[in-house]
């Protein structure tokens, strides 16, 4: 058996032709398409390193002491009610005692509505 | 008529339509060369393909050190061998589902003698089938092929006698 020779009768029975303008058009398509492949893949990676990056840098900020974050001084709300009674009512009286003419100081705290000076005004009247 | 390199340089310019002069001037032979190997054009195309996307991206950092046909000849060379290891795989894993013919069908002699001897060129070291290919499908002499790979003319030719010894022994086998 003459291998090149075999060889070569079925390589010459094998010529065929291709039609160029297609193959051009065919090939610069397939290699756009590979190209926005490669792009999207790329820009993938990067959104993927990028959102690492910042997650990790993110948590590495993150502290163990929760003061930070919220205020840990809170008091219940009726010792903030009694606290701010108490506070309005040493102004008032503060008002009333250093004032050059009282009755101002009283219409006053009356338009504001403050009725303990009143009250404790009415009973310094009678 | 612009030669392969003033056209080259003309694409390193940015000029498309030079690259596609190129791709209209060595199209006929780099399919030719796939065709041998494969005799599906469909499959040929595809190779040829990636072999000018390939270009495509290489030629714009093209230095000049060798002649484009030499290159694009390397190149072709490469993807037969890329081609040859992949069927390898698939022929192992036995992709190719196509049953074993019963009787062989004298109208297709010549497929199934090019079915055997590729076979046995793919079972072949990768020099002496590179070898075999460039001299019995491109009948290119041995100075040529030596230039293409980088060897001494007279390893061309051993390489050569190796292999058509060893695609011998396998085909009587």
């Amino acid at each position: 058996m003459n291998i090149e020779k075999e060889l070569k009768n079925i390589i010459l029975s094998q010529d065929q032709t291709i039609d160029t303008d297609d193959f051009i058009n065919n090939m610069h398509a397939e290699r756009k398409r590979r190209f926005a492949k490669k792009i999207g893949f790329l820009n993938g990676v990067s959104a993927a390193v990028f959102l690492t990056i910042f997650g990790f840098a993110s948590m590495s900020q993150l502290t163990d002491d929760f003061a930070v974050y919220a205020s840990n001084d809170l008091q219940p709300l009726e010792v903030m009610d009694s606290e701010t009674e108490a506070y309005v009512y040493d102004i008032a009286s503060y008002l009333v005692d250093t004032s050059d003419d009282i009755w101002e100081t009283i219409i006053f705290l009356d338009e504001i509505q403050y009725e303990p000076v009143i009250a404790m005004n009415n009973r310094g009247v009678e | 008529m612009r030669t392969d390199e003033e056209l080259i340089k003309e694409f390193q310019n940015g000029s498309e339509e030079a690259f596609n002069e190129l791709v209209k001037r060595h199209l006929p032979d780099t399919y030719g060369f796939f065709i041998k190997f494969t005799s599906d054009p469909i499959e040929a195309e595809d190779l040829a393909q990636d072999v000018f996307i390939k270009m495509y991206k290489a030629l714009k950092k093209f230095r000049f050190q060798s002649k484009f046909k030499t290159y694009l000849y390397r190149a072709n060379i490469n993807m037969s061998n890329t081609y040859f290891k992949r069927n390898k795989w698939r022929n192992l894993l036995h992709l190719d589902q196509a049953p074993e013919p019963v009787y062989m069908d004298t109208s297709n002699e010549d497929e199934w003698k090019r079915n055997e001897l590729w076979n046995a060129v793919s079972k072949l070291p990768s020099r002496q089938r590179m070898v075999v290919t460039m001299r019995i499908s491109d009948e290119m002499p041995y100075k040529d092929i030596a230039k293409v790979m980088g060897i001494s003319e007279n390893s061309a030719k051993v390489n050569y006698h190796h292999a058509v010894k060893a695609l011998k022994d396998q085909l009587e086998n």
